[in-house]
């Protein structure tokens, strides 16, 4: 970062300690926001009275113990093996984690991009090779680009076990919940280059709660946090601000868009910790069923009705509701070493960042130094 | 002479013996080697020895910068050199697996002769045993070795206002294996820093009176070592993260996969404990050494912190943790 960089951020920090001169909440739906705040070091500069939430935004802390389940159930039958990108590894279904099957001999690779999985059905043509597709529509439409090459180049022995949901059900869900009492919203920025502006709109327009889009670096980051505070001071009007213009359009990427809908269809998806929502799901349609895991090998992921294990809140904390330190698991019971919920586990949750980052910059206890 | 190694090359008979003597004694011949001994036997100095010992697994085991040879002779040469010491005399065991090219055990052998003839040191032992395919992944090395400690060089407690000194930038070696390992097919300038450090305590001589500490950051990266530092002495510490070198190609490397640099291994890295008001001294005769040229003051110690903390561009500040897992890919 340039020096002139850093002043205007300081500027910007100036102005936003200006603005707000009572308590304020503001949600960052997205994991990436949440670690980014923290590595950068920035809720220390700012005032103590902006509190700062977590989302539903980060997709391994969504994905339900029952798709874990239904992996795992797939590892038990012959010659299938298991590609999955790494932070899922060690999130717990009901009985483990892939993570502990892969230290039993079963066949669990990890990979870097979804072209990796293409190269793996190729190299293991007598294997059955079934992706964990877990994400947001921001890698929606490169798992939607690479079925339709396994469909066009006819590979026959690579499946998908897809838990891929949509932003906008659950920011509706989320704003639907008076316990979140959120003030203002940062939007991921990632989702909204793939959507476009819409999924958001309605924060503004139906619930009348200020919100940015917003990208991912120093500067990004405290622009946008000073616009939402002058939306919640009430020095500018309500209304959706995209301040990550360099990535995000209006109508955002049109093609891959187009690939999303050719490939899945919308339906319902039940969210680790939160429940069912209508709508919140991307699974795959009539002309790509072939390349279903559950439909090629008999399984199905089922939700899973019981509470998390000793009460972990992770539910609570991605729904705005409680901050992690307000769960009693916390930094004692629940570690990164020895996570009990989805949001300590994943590199990405808000668990994991308060534990981290911890001290000074969540305003709370220390709890890194305390193992 | 065979072009794979077969089990034959482990029984101890005719083929171990040409082996040793094609491949082993071609590159490491000394006086002390040849004596065909079972233990090697030599007159020591006076004053304090260092002792240490590792294991290499590296895989892939030839990687741009390096290959497992040069990684066991530099990682035993500088864990001596974190003790303070020059390298004298370094043993070596080799476990190779059934198949494994001749040609490769010959350029692995060259390169630790390298390291060997740079650095004045000999190797003086060895071992070697073949295992059925399938049983080690090509060749796994142990290296042990005894040096000579600095007569200047005493370890001691860290207080608050001493010196963080690091030499070089962050995350070359680890991030380079990870590209080749799991071949992910990003282009840039990625070289390990794998490379003896031992140049340091000579470089440093009288000054290392003022040196507390010295610690390579391998396996965890700067971040674990820094906090391993901070626990056993019950210290915490500020770093300015300004300060922290990490090349942009392997910034991204890592802002793409989003891991940490901080906690990716170096090979070719010291970091030293300078006593409070040493730290620009000890930078300025580092700096001229090759490895060293951008070694600097990286942060102080701080009786005010109970942990590492670093104080990001911006100002603010974030806690540095222990690594508690393995980095891995991440979904989005």
């Amino acid at each position: 970062m340039t020096e002139v960089e850093k002043k205007l951020i300081k500027k910007v920090i100036l102005q936003i300690k200006d603005s707000v001169t009572s308590d304020i909440r503001i949600m960052e739906i997205c994991g990436t926001h949440t670690h980014q705040i923290a590595r950068f070091g920035i809720r220390k500069l700012l005032t103590s009275k902006i509190h700062f939430v977590s989302g539903p935004g980060c997709p391994v802390c969504v994905t339900e113990r029952g798709y874990i389940d239904a992996l795992i159930t797939l590892l038990e039958q012959n010659n299938v093996t298991v590609a999955t990108f790494g932070d899922l590894l060690r999130v717990q279904g009901t009985c483990g984690s892939l993570e502990e099957q892969k230290s039993l001999g079963k066949k669990v690779l990890t990979v870097y991009s979804p072209e990796d999985v293409l190269s793996l059905a190729q190299d293991y043509n007598d294997k059955s090779i079934v992706f964990a597709a877990v994400g947001f529509e921001t890698t929606a439409p490169l798992y939607a680009a690479l079925i339709k090459t396994a469909s066009m180049l006819k590979i026959k022995n690579l499946f998908f076990l897809t838990s891929l949901k949509r932003m906008e059900p659950a920011i509706r869900f989320v704003l639907g919940n008076a316990k979140a009492n959120i003030d203002g919203i940062l939007c991921p920025g990632h989702v909204a280059a793939i959507t476009g502006i819409k999924p958001f709109l309605p924060i503004t327009t139906e619930y009348h709660i200020p919100a940015v889009i917003c990208g991912f670096d120093e500067m990004d980051l405290v622009t946008s946090i000073n616009v939402l505070c002058k939306q919640i001071a009430g020095e500018t009007p309500v209304q959706l601000i995209n301040t990550y213009k360099r990535c995000v359009s209006d109508t955002g990427n049109e093609a891959a868009l187009s690939l999303m809908n050719e490939v899945f269809k919308i339906s319902e998806v039940s969210w680790r910790g939160i429940g069912k929502i209508k709508d919140s799901a991307m699974i795959l349609n009539g002309n790509y069923e072939a390349f279903d895991a559950c439909k090629k090998f008999g399984i199905e992921v089922k939700s899973n009705p019981h509470p998390f294990p000793h009460e972990c809140e992770c539910g609570k904390v991605m729904i705005g509701e409680k901050t992690p330190d307000m769960c009693k698991n916390f930094g004692c019971q629940c570690t990164p070493e020895h996570p009990l919920g989805p949001c300590m586990t994943s590199s990405e949750g808000a668990c994991s960042a308060y534990y981290k980052y911890g001290g000074s910059e969540f305003g709370s206890k220390n709890y890194a130094s305390t193992r | 002479m065979d072009q794979k190694i077969t089990l034959r090359h482990g029984d101890g008979g005719l083929h171990t013996n040409r082996l040793i003597r094609d491949i082993f004694y071609k590159h490491f011949k000394n006086e002390i080697l040849s004596g065909y001994q079972d233990s090697a036997i030599f007159t020591m100095e006076k004053g304090r020895l260092a002792f240490t010992t590792d294991s290499f697994v590296v895989k892939p085991i030839f990687f741009p910068g390096g290959d497992i040879g040069k990684l066991a002779v530099c990682g035993t040469v500088n864990d001596l050199a974190a003790a303070g010491a020059l390298p004298l005399y370094i043993s070596t065991g080799f476990v190779i697996e059934e198949g494994f090219e001749i040609e490769k055990l010959d350029a692995i052998a060259a390169s630790m002769s390298r390291v060997c003839k740079l650095v004045g040191a000999k190797i003086v032992a060895g071992d070697t045993k073949v295992v059925e395919k399938g049983l080690v992944d090509g060749v796994y090395i142990n290296t042990s070795g005894i040096g000579r400690v600095h007569e200047h060089f005493h370890p001691r407690p860290i207080s608050s206002g001493d010196e963080i000194i690091l030499t070089g930038s962050l995350a070359e070696h680890g991030t380079t294996i990870l590209l080749k390992r799991y071949a992910l097919g990003l282009k840039g300038d990625f070289i390990s820093d794998c490379n003896p450090l031992s140049q340091i305590i000579t470089a440093l001589g009288d000054s290392m009176k003022h040196i507390k500490l010295m610690r390579d950051p391998t396996r965890g990266g700067v971040a674990t070592a820094l906090c391993e530092i901070s626990e056993s002495h019950h210290i915490g510490a500020i770093i300015e993260e300004d300060k922290l070198q990490i090349r942009p190609a392997v910034n991204s490397v890592h802002e793409i996969l989003g891991t940490d640099p901080l906690y990716f291994a170096s090979e070719g890295r010291m970091i030293l404990v300078a006593k409070k008001g040493y730290g620009i001294e000890i930078v300025n005769i580092l700096k001229r050494l090759e490895n060293c040229c951008n070694c600097d003051v990286i942060g102080v110690f701080n009786n005010t912190y109970n942990k590492i903390c670093i104080r990001t561009s911006l100002g603010g500040e974030r806690i540095v943790s222990m690594l508690e897992n393995q980095m891995i890919s991440r979904i989005c």
